[in-house]
């Protein structure tokens, strides 16, 4: 009896540690905020959206709506403000570095009667969603997964869209009856992570523009030098799916409609195009580049902490990750500069493309009173518009109008389109129901690309059966194939 | 007057408080309110819960919306999907792994039992592992198979050949053997310690008179140790061996997952419960698993039961032999 008891005692101790350990790499995944995050949190706020648009408004207050982003000039107005205000976000490792106190009291030199209090939270996305009702949170906090509807209950607005969308990117983020109500401290783009100095080693010259070309200079890396031309990070598990999925979409279709709109009722989605395009064209470029020898050798025992070394010190070609990886790779090493973020290599019909979108976003509370309101927008505006912390992180410009030096030569930036509000869940539907899960944790589907490519089973086995899987889940839901 | 007072006593209306501080009541009591809180934390947490999965089990569902009644569809799906019904096969690496496991366990712990200098520092030592983590021996393990780390360098100073080495993860032929091989690392210790408390249990002097008889060590074991242990190697054996139906930590830590062909069938379960939501398969390989491990229980059971009952039948042959010599014996004498 004590024995069994022990192993319960054992297994419980196991499986609260297990499932410690799976939220630890949820925050990892969502902390790096690849799109597939933010498409899933639209698509769910999207969902609510029809349902609370009948109901009253109730929380709108005179004094919000005199108070707009665009309205305020930096430096000259509220300068006689005297208020303290507290925001609360994710960014632990920017707090204990010392970075966000430097922005505060770079801006308290502008505003120095504005005391910023700021607390960094190891648990942000649970611990912001606990705190968000209670209302007495602070005053200024990067807006948790939330329905669209609940926005106005929570925050004011900044503006309308339309003219928000002016002053920055992606103001459509958190909109609620064409209002802006989140700005984001930095955007994420989708690209290819690389070495400038392997890249000049191998003698690249220019930029890979399409998977042949790609590979071929993967193949210029291994014969010409030592380093690892493509890490795979197979084993982390979450930078299989949740990194490669990210590029399903306008990246690879040239259609911003592909991804939310036609992808469920497409009859082959994974059709070899034959000009290097489209779904099967992005997992084939992971499986060739196995397939050839072109991944580390033993793509089981990768090292999510060490790939970041390794690509720093010039041991690791190319990686394929957010740009949000960007600052990571840049702060784990000597060589900040010789890390690279470049366009995705599809090209279609001539044209590259990029999709991207925020990170986190800036909310400002709803209950705080109206100095603190005020303060609270001065301060996003100027961290947005003066602080360059977008820039420091390499992430792609919020602002319109700041410096960047986030470059995409020749690349249209887009923004995959959201489903439509009556199939807003038939992505879910289709990803549960086939067991792809494309965007939502199908990392053991991109590990088999690998395994194929390192035994040699045929990729477009792989395909086949994708497809047959994608086929049945659409009859079993009842989808209509229009593609 | 005692008459009147007697019917009035049996009378009198039952008083809850009277009764409550009688010695029966006391006693009642007491046992509900201690039976209780067991009983009541029993139900909430392992019958309710298991009675709702049951019923999940019939349905096409996720963790929030009910799609339908499917009746029997799950429970087909779990026999008929190659990928689920071929991780259950995966298990025969981890029954092999707590064969070797218990061999190890029992023979380590003979020769403890045997009396060994330090022996009970190397009992901590091959108990500790038992002791840390699941998780954390993922982690460990992760880095010991990784390429020319430390396994690889430890077999290339008995003179290995890092060419010649397999890719401990990666190459499907072994990577299986390879995780089965941390599990039995994990526990062999834990069960050696089992082994050792039951056997110190067995009366010393038995190895003394067996030794008086001239029996050796092997033989002691064989007659007096293991007769005498054979319920702590039977719960062992069972506790591995349903342990090995269920092996989920190695190939969920080390594996990222169960990459690589070693989606175990819990593994396979959680991908199915969390990842692609699909809550009613799940609870129905969740259900086909119980059976399983029940039907493995209880053929381990009819089996443990044939072996020994083939000694009593000895036993009891033989004695009935000497009844019937004896019995003749007297039928003799009584001739006389």
């Amino acid at each position: 009896m004590k024995f069994k008891k022990l192993m319960a005692l054992g297994m419980a101790a196991v499986m609260t540690m297990s499932l410690a350990a799976c939220g630890s790499s949820d925050n990892n995944a969502s902390s790096g905020n690849d799109a597939a995050a933010d498409t899933a949190a639209k698509t769910d706020a999207a969902a609510d959206t029809a349902a609370a648009e009948t109901e009253a408004d109730t929380n709108q207050d005179a004094a919000e709506s005199s108070l707009t982003y665009a309205g305020i000039t930096l430096g000259e107005d509220y300068t006689d403000l005297t208020t303290s205000i507290k925001w609360i976000h994710h960014k632990t490792d920017r707090e204990e570095d010392g970075t966000i106190q430097g922005y505060i009291d770079e801006f308290n030199k502008m505003y120095p009667n504005i005391t910023v209090e700021h607390e960094g939270i190891t648990d942000y996305a649970e611990t912001a969603l606990l705190r968000l009702p209670t209302g007495d949170w602070g005053d200024i906090m990067f807006i948790p997964a939330i329905d669209m509807a609940d926005l106005e209950n929570y925050f004011i607005p900044y503006g309308s869209v339309a003219e928000m969308s002016e002053l920055i990117n992606f103001a459509d983020q958190w909109k609620y009856q064409d209002q802006c109500y989140g700005i984001g401290y930095m955007g994420n783009a989708q690209g290819l992570l690389y070495n400038k100095a392997v890249f000049e080693a191998a003698g690249i010259t220019e930029l890979p523009k399409t998977p042949d070309e790609f590979i071929a200079d993967l193949q210029l890396i291994k014969d010409n030098t030592d380093a690892i031309p493509l890490y795979t990070n197979y084993a982390a598990g979450w930078t299989m799916g949740g990194a490669w999925d990210g590029y399903l979409g306008a990246i690879t279709t040239g259609d911003t409609t592909w991804l939310n709109q036609k992808f469920t009722h497409t009859a082959e989605p994974f059709a070899d195009n034959g000009d290097g395009t489209g779904a099967y064209a992005l997992y084939k470029i992971l499986y060739d580049a196995v397939a050839q020898g072109l991944t580390e050798e033993d793509y089981t025992t990768t090292d999510w902490e060490g790939c970041k070394g390794m690509i720093n010190r010039g041991e690791i070609g190319t990686m394929v990750l957010g740009s949000w990886a960007v600052a990571q790779m840049k702060a784990a090493g000597d060589n900040p500069d010789d890390i690279g973020y470049m366009p995705f290599p599809i090209t279609v019909n001539g044209k590259q493309y990029a999709t991207a979108g925020p990170d986190y976003c800036y909310g400002i509370n709803a209950q705080s009173s109206a100095d603190n309101q005020a303060a609270a927008m001065v301060f996003v505006k100027w961290m947005v518009e003066e602080s360059g912390w977008c820039d420091f992180e390499g992430g792609y410009p919020i602002s319109k109008t700041a410096p960047t030096s986030f470059v995409f030569d020749g690349v249209e930036v887009v923004n995959n389109d959201s489903a439509p509000e009556d199939e807003a869940d038939l992505m879910n539907q289709m990803n549960a129901e086939s067991e792809l899960n494309f965007n939502a944790g199908g990392d053991s589907r991109v590990q088999r690309i690998v395994e194929a490519g390192a035994t040699g089973e045929s990729y477009d086995d792989i395909m086949a059966e994708w497809t047959q899987k994608w086929n049945d889940a659409q009859s079993a839901l009842g989808v209509d194939v229009l593609y | 007057m005692a008459s009147a007072a007697k019917t009035n006593k049996s009378e009198r209306p039952f008083n809850f408080l009277r009764w409550a501080k009688s010695r029966k009541g006391q006693q009642t009591l007491i046992i509900i309110g201690f039976s209780i809180i067991p009983l009541l934390l029993l139900f909430t947490f392992t019958y309710f819960p298991f009675v709702k999965m049951a019923q999940f089990s019939f349905y096409d569902r996720n963790y929030i919306k009910v799609r339908g009644f499917v009746g029997l569809k799950n429970y087909i799906d779990v026999f008929k999907r190659p990928d689920i019904f071929k991780s259950l096969w995966l298990s025969l690496y981890y029954m092999g792994g707590a064969v070797v496991q218990l061999a190890l366990a029992l023979y380590l712990a003979t020769i403890f039992c045997f009396g060994v200098k330090g022996g009970n520092f190397f009992k901590g030592c091959m108990f500790f592992p038992y002791l840390i983590n699941g998780i954390a021996i993922g982690f460990i393990f992760k880095f010991f198979y990784t390429r020319g780390f430390v396994l690889d360098t430890v077999l290339q100073w008995i003179g290995f050949d890092l060419e010649n080495l397999p890719y401990w993860l990666r190459d499907t032929s072994i990577n299986n053997v390879s995780l089965v091989a941390t599990s039995v690392w994990k526990y062999f210790g834990q069960n050696m310690v089992l082994f050792v408390g039951a056997m110190m249990s067995v009366d010393a002097s038995l190895y003394e008179a067996a030794e008086l008889d001239g029996a050796n060590k092997w033989q002691q074991f064989k007659y007096i140790m293991l007769p005498s242990i054979k319920t702590i190697v039977m719960l062992n054996l069972i506790m591995s061996i349903t342990g090995s139906l269920s092996a989920f930590e190695p190939p969920y830590v080390i594996m990222s997952g169960g990459g690589n062909g070693t989606a175990t069938y819990f593994v396979k379960m959680h991908e199915v419960a969390h990842t692609s939501q699909k809550l009613g398969l799940a609870s129905a390989m969740a259900i086909v698993l119980l059976i399983i491990i029940f039907i493995v229980t209880i053929l381990q059971k009819l089996f443990f039961k044939y072996v020994f009952k083939n000694a009593e039948d000895e036993d009891k042959g033989a004695a009935a032999k000497r009844e019937k010599k004896l019995a003749k014996l007297r039928a003799k004498e009584a001739a006389r």
